[in-house]
């Protein structure tokens, strides 16, 4: 015991240059400013949050509901100062907090948008409210000089490491299944897709292609952060590093995900390296004698606390990507348990439903024209995603109730493909959904994934 | 370190052994990839299905304009049958190109310019009434094009001798002349338009955005063959035959109401939609479905998604027009055509492009 204490506490309360972490908060910050001016430029704002009817809540978050077309544009004001202001390092604490609580705030919006990269965005930002990140190299050191630090405890650094680590290695072991290893899906079908690229265009229509993009794929997530913590293999790896997240990135749309992700990974590298990098944009403004030499201490009771936020964070972490472990059924059909876990890009799954109101009293029934409640984006976000269905039907059902019918069934006739499996019934269409509740649970009404050989 | 990698690799291991026994039976182990061209495709509809297609509808607007300049100069029951005739020339023409809603089409909205039904009966008459037409007002979509043309030409009156009395001794028949002469004119120049547009430049735009993304002409192809599929069963059967109304139905509001050429004019729209599946008698959607050895149901997908063309065409065929009488009498076979072609939504909008690999929404995708 006390030997495995020995070797952990350097990682934890040794103490390292702050360079790293000032790169850092300069890195996220600037990438940050770019994804947040991006999505504003794109008009997603209006439509996703401003344009839409309904909104698909997070369970539990019920509470969280767009705050009209000036405050949402005001948050994302918000998210633009706080970018800049994370990047500069000014007012920096106040800076990443309202970052971290507008963005996740945007995000708990609508499920419609939900990407793990987000979620990574919003799990970065919380473990960088918890680190001295401006305590050089900032304007909080130019206005109040005294706060200038070398050295930090080492924790403050190895957290991301440690939280990259396990997004590359989740996101590897999700990948190892017989869909993605065996069969090769979903690259088999996406991968032709870009067929008209040029040079490689032709060759991504070879299945061969296909198995080595699965099995590539597979053995860099699983393996890329522990070759970037290895001092030995890092510049190699960070070459991949940016090769692999480049090439996604040309394959798929999938925004700014992989320049995050290379922009962050920096932080694998040594202090010296990083040094340099600050020295190399000190070049660019004005110059100052700082030869002061300044550990970082916080009182017993802030460390205490700090310590006990960051075990707790890291313990769900670990635990969640395994959540899907206490659902019956096939994950990738189902989805109980499959967000914040690190599942990227696993499955081609497409789907319709078609939604049914039935007044008990008449008897008589309506179909739902989707399109008058949702936007396309929502709809086709909800077709393959059983809690969605379950909330849209709520509102259905509230909906009728409004139009005078007391007790409205709701059914839910969908289809649903996945992996090229061929659609098939997807949702019980005899529960009346309007009665299920939504929760932990395990849903019983979704049918289950049947196999194409009988 | 060292330690470290070998723990992942026995986590690894452990791994691969407990998830590849969850076999899925994903999809198809056996495709031996696809490779396809999309230009062919691109090329071919563009110049078998569309250009042609623009070129007809755009000479049947042009009879239309000329058969409203005949009678408005004459208004006599020969003329007023020729333009009835044109009319409905010009409305089926407008089946084979309703769906191409990209390019040239998408700038000018032609779809909602054209053919919003049902028409709105009240808008067409206070504009006659005030002689106040503006092409530009939202409240006047439902106050042009076929449905509008639809209503003047077959609806302002029991019988031909009483149309004709609305442009010859009606209390408005000067503007109601006028008015026709405007709606005329407008599908005329709309039509000219898009017709230029994809001659000039369109095609060669249309034919190099070769991807798959939602801005590629695969992508919005595949969107606007999805979206005006979901129009033609929604607003040409389902809504008139009440199955979105809690079994209430309102046969005035099909496609064609006065004219009563409904049948007709869906079984026209339908065939379009097929012919931009097969690519008609060149390569089409078809061929991606089949290269990919796509499956549906233990068979292949693009079998299916023919078999169920044909059922859903079966089906329309066996109702007659006018379709809103049909829907008053015999709506049982009205709303079981609706359910053919309902499987067919299925398979396209979810099949089809799921297997076509295809991004049919806007936003980024989660990265890896």
């Amino acid at each position: 015991m006390l030997q495995l204490r020995d070797r952990f506490n350097p990682f934890f309360k040794g103490h390292l240059h702050i360079a790293p972490l000032a790169v850092l908060r300069i890195a996220f910050g600037t990438i940050m400013l770019v994804s947040v001016v991006r999505f504003i430029l794109r008009g997603w704002v209006t439509a996703f949050y401003i344009k839409p009817k309904f909104h698909f809540t997070f369970y539990g978050f019920d509470w969280v509901r767009p705050p009209g077309a000036t405050g949402i544009y005001l948050l994302f004001a918000i998210l633009v100062l706080a970018a800049i202001l994370v990047t500069i390092g000014l007012f920096y604490r106040v800076a990443i907090i309202s970052f971290f609580l507008c963005f996740t705030y945007v995000e708990l919006l609508d499920k419609t948008t939900y990407l793990n990269h987000y979620y990574f965005i919003s799990v970065m930002a919380f473990l960088m409210i918890w680190v001295p990140a401006n305590r050089n190299f900032s304007v909080d050191i130019w206005r109040k000089p005294d706060l200038l630090v070398n050295q930090i405890p080492a924790w403050t650094i190895n957290i991301f490491k440690l939280q990259l680590l396990l997004v590359y290695f989740f996101a590897g072991v999700s990948k190892l299944n017989y869909d993605w290893l065996i069969a090769a899906m979903p690259l088999k079908i996406w991968l032709p897709a870009s067929s008209h690229l040029p040079i490689i265009g032709g060759m991504l229509t070879q299945t061969w292609v296909a198995y080595a993009a699965s099995w590539f794929g597979a053995l860099f997530d699983l393996f890329i952060g522990f070759l970037l913590l290895d001092k030995r293999y890092r510049k190699p790896a960070y070459v991949l590093v940016i090769i692999f997240h480049l090439a996604t990135g040309w394959f798929f749309k999938i925004g700014m995900f992989p320049y995050i992700m290379i922009f962050v990974t920096v932080i694998f590298f040594s202090e010296n390296t990083h040094i340099r990098i600050i020295n190399f944009l000190k070049r660019f403004l004005p110059q100052r004698k700082q030869t002061v030499f300044n550990r970082y201490q916080l009182s017993p009771f802030k460390a205490r606390f700090i310590y006990g936020v960051l075990l707790l964070h890291f313990t769900v972490q670990l635990l969640l990507p395994f959540r899907y472990l206490l659902y019956p059924g096939k994950l990738y059909w189902t989805e109980e348990g499959y967000r914040f876990s690190w599942r990227v890009m696993l499955m081609e799954k497409g789907g319709t439903v078609f939604f049914h109101v039935k007044d008990l009293q008449t008897g008589k029934q309506s179909e739902i024209i989707n399109s008058q409640y949702l936007t396309d984006f929502q709809e086709t976000q909800m077709s393959t995603q059983p809690d969605m269905i379950l909330q849209f039907a709520h509102f259905l059902a509230g909906e009728y109730q409004k139009k005078g019918i007391a007790n409205p069934v709701v059914t839910a006739e969908s289809y649903v493909t996945l992996n090229g499996s061929g659609s098939k019934l997807y949702i019980d269409s005899t529960v009346n959904l309007a009665k299920e509740q939504d929760g932990f649970g395990a849903k019983k009404w979704i049918l289950p994934f049947q196999s194409n050989k009988k | 370190m060292r330690k470290f990698i070998c723990l992942a690799l026995i986590a690894a291991t452990t791994f691969i052994l407990i998830q590849s026994c969850k076999k899925s039976d994903a999809g198809n182990p056996n495709n031996t990839g696809s490779s396809f061209d999309r230009k062919g495709v691109l090329t071919n509809i563009s110049t078998n299905i569309i250009i042609p297609g623009y070129t007809a509808y755009q000479a049947a607007t042009v009879n239309l304009d000329a058969a409203v300049t005949t009678f408005t100069a004459a208004s006599n029951s020969a003329n007023l049958v020729a333009l009835q005739t044109a009319f409905q020339a010009a409305y089926k023409q407008w089946q084979v190109v309703s769906v191409f809603e990209i390019g040239p089409a998408a700038q000018i909205q032609l779809r909602v310019n054209t053919n919003t039904f049902p028409a709105d009966i009240n808008q067409i008459n206070s504009n006659i009434a005030t002689s106040t037409y503006n092409p530009g007002l939202l409240s006047n979509l439902a106050a042009k094009g076929f449905p509008a043309l639809d209503y003047l030409l077959f609806g302002v009156g029991a019988d031909n001798t009483a149309i004709l009395a609305q442009y010859t001794t009606g209390a408005n028949a000067t503007y109601s002349k006028t008015y026709l002469a405007a709606l005329s004119a407008e599908l005329k120049k709309n039509a000219t338009t898009v017709l230029n547009g994809w001659t000039a430049t369109y095609k060669t735009t249309f034919i190099n955005a070769d991807g798959t993304d939602v801005g590629s002409s695969i992508g919005q192809l595949t969107n606007q063959l999805v979206f005006d599929y979901e129009t033609l069963k929604n607003y040409e059967i389902g809504i008139p035959a009440g199955i979105q109304s809690m079994g209430t139905t309102y046969p005035q509001k099909v496609q064609a109401y006065y004219s009563k050429m409904s049948v007709q004019l869906v079984l026209l729209h339908l065939q379009t939609i097929q012919n931009i599946y097969t690519g008609s008698s060149g390569p089409g959607f078809d061929d991606y479905l089949i290269s990919a050895k796509a499956q549906y149901n233990g068979g292949s997908l693009n079998s299916a998604i023919i078999a169920q063309f044909a059922s859903a065409t079966s089906k329309l065929q066996g109702l007659t027009d006018p379709l809103s009488l049909n829907i008053q009498t015999n709506n049982a076979a009205v709303t079981s055509a609706y359910t053919e072609l309902q499987k067919l939504t299925v398979l396209l909008k979810t099949d089809m492009t799921s297997s076509l690999g295809i991004l049919i929404t806007y936003g980024d995708n989660d990265g890896d």
